[in-house]
């Protein structure tokens, strides 16, 4: 046997093994969805509801525009190959690919839009090939998606497009790294608005090594706000890149 | 069988309709004056919005109103209520701010003057229509019929005489920006509106920061009161609304600082541990997530800096 057909075994076996006999319990929130997010998202590949995907967001959105979500799965550190998130109801539900590589833990905070209210999902593949799904339910009074932009009515905003306001919080082992990007996030749901957002995302170190990457979907909040916990210390870079092809990026002391 | 049914559904849609009655029972709480008291809790299609305090004056020259709750209903029972105690007519509404529970009862008082602060009127045109929707959406069928009603007159700072009540005006603007709060002279009743929430969790929804109601409660309280009427909660003759009013602001305005300055996220402070000593506060854990919601980014924009390559070339 070669070395790829053994890594390609390798890579099999765990998944074989889960797709047997596997149960995946009982769905934590009640979910029309499931079946087809399961499919479109995960490729109906092997998953189980685990409460030790944490995926934290308020009971209710108070402002369906900026709904704070947070997502822990600390409890797989050193596992987590990549992190999706989605709101079922959403129009638009994908949210957010997450892939923490060297040092970023996997902790994320996000700010999405909620259109109605609906099951939250952060599914965490790990390298047994295993999707951990964590669930929530948020309320809303909805209109998160189809409201009209508040960035596009401040005079003068494409000058600020691509200003990051950012900041480096010392918290014992890590450190939390937080981010806000000026930029509309539009979503293509409003009149004559297409979309306009940021697709794309890398955080870096100083030596341009790559420490995580996302992919970020219309789901997401204009001025979108980002949170990392990031171990270890150095000047941490962040770049991005908006669907109309600009670049920006900013580092972090 | 099916029959039965029917009759049953007969006999209890009456007791259906029977239940979308606000029981507005007037309080005299000094001379001339009476106050609706609604409870603490939040909207609720048990409750019909009925979670306001609304008032009235009976002057010799007729009825001051102050704020006319929640739906064009409870806009209509007020009126009952307020027939039931006086013989004489209703000439004015006050409107202390524009939020739903304060204003979309104005339906009723369409035959008098409707005065509120310019920038009440300004916001309640801009936000009426919403917070009227969102209202349907909590408290149901008790809304039926309601639409905005804009204020008729501009009221501005000062003393207003209706009759033998002079009533002194203060613009002020903590809870919404435009704050009215109502001094009755004679009385020494104040009516704070909802610049003093009492034994319940204030809301920040319009708040142009903590600071500017903290100064406002500092207004308030050196006036000559002698009975303070909170927008939410019961009345008190002394201080007590007015000190949990700072003690409260100044903690939710430290705890939204350390959280700024500590990296927190929203999801974070919005699970922030409440002191004890606010336990008898009603929902004060369901107002700390809204107004981490309201507040938030602006603590959180105050402890980033610029850091984007065209900041810093």
């Amino acid at each position: 046997m070669n070395w790829r057909a053994g890594c390609l075994l390798a890579c099999w076996l765990p998944l074989a093994a889960h797709a047997v006999d596997l149960d995946p319990g009982k769905d934590p929130v009640p979910s029309v969805m499931w079946a087809f997010y399961h499919k479109q998202m995960l490729g109906d590949a092997p998953f189980v509801f685990d409460d030790r995907v944490k995926l934290l967001a308020p009971p209710f959105a108070e402002d369906a525009r900026q709904v704070p979500l947070e997502i822990d799965a600390r409890a797989f550190k050193g596992d987590v190959v990549k992190i999706l998130a989605w709101a079922e109801l959403n129009p638009l539900p994908k949210i957010v690919d997450f892939q923490p590589r060297d040092r970023v833990l996997p902790w994320l905070s996000i700010r999405i839009r909620i259109e109605q209210a609906t099951p939250l999902r952060a599914a965490v593949l790990t390298r047994d090939g295993l999707w951990h799904v964590g669930s929530t339910l948020i309320d809303a009074a909805g209109g998160g998606c189809t409201a009209p932009s508040v960035v596009r009515t401040q005079p003068g905003w494409e000058e600020h497009i691509g200003e990051v306001l950012g900041g480096r919080y010392p918290r014992g082992e890590f450190s939390r790294l937080r981010l806000q990007v000026a930029h509309p996030m539009d979503n293509g749901m409003v009149g004559g608005i297409p979309e306009f957002y940021i697709n794309h995302a890398e955080l870096r170190d100083q030596n341009d090594h790559v420490l995580a990457t996302l992919e970020l979907f219309p789901a997401v909040s204009e001025n979108p706000n980002l949170a990392f916990d990031i171990e270890g210390t150095g000047q941490t870079r962040l770049l991005l890149r908006d669907n109309s092809g600009n670049q920006f990026d900013a580092a972090i002391p | 069988m099916r029959w039965i049914l029917l009759l049953l559904i007969g006999l209890s849609l009456p007791a259906l309709a029977a239940e979308l009655e606000y029981t507005l029972k007037p309080r005299l709480i000094a001379a001339d004056t009476w106050l609706l008291e609604g409870s603490t809790d939040n909207f609720a299609k048990a409750n019909g919005g009925n979670i306001v305090n609304t008032g009235f004056i009976v002057t010799e020259r007729g009825v001051v109103v102050i704020d006319t709750g929640p739906s064009k209903r409870y806009g209509e029972a007020m009126r009952k209520a307020i027939a039931a105690v006086t013989d004489k007519p209703v000439i004015e509404v006050l409107l202390t701010h524009h939020h739903p529970d304060h204003a979309l009862g104005n339906q009723a008082f369409t035959d008098v003057p409707i005065g509120a602060l310019a920038g009440t009127t300004e916001l309640l045109h801009q936000q009426g229509d919403g917070m009227a929707e969102n209202m349907y959406r909590l408290v149901g069928d008790w809304m039926r019929g309601t639409e905005v009603v804009l204020p008729t007159e501009t009221l501005t700072p000062g003393v207003r005489s209706f009759g033998n009540h002079d009533l002194r005006l203060l613009s002020l603007g903590g809870h919404t920006g435009a704050d009215l709060a109502i001094l009755d002279q004679q009385t020494g009743v104040l009516f704070a509106g909802d610049l003093v929430f009492y034994q319940r969790a204030l809301t920040t929804p319009n708040s142009p920061g903590l600071a500017v109601w903290l100064t406002d409660i500092a207004t308030l309280q050196a006036l000559p009161w002698t009975l303070i009427v909170p927008g939410h909660g019961p009345v008190a003759t002394d201080a007590k609304p007015f000190e949990q009013m700072r003690d409260y602001l100044t903690w939710l305005d430290q705890l939204l600082r350390d959280g700024a300055a500590n990296g927190s996220d929203m999801s974070e402070m919005i699970r922030s541990p409440i002191p004890e000593r606010f336990a008898g506060i009603n929902l004060s854990r369901y107002e700390l997530i809204r107004s981490v919601s309201h507040l938030y980014p602006r603590y959180e924009r105050g402890q980033m800096t610029r850091v984007d390559s065209a900041a810093t070339q």
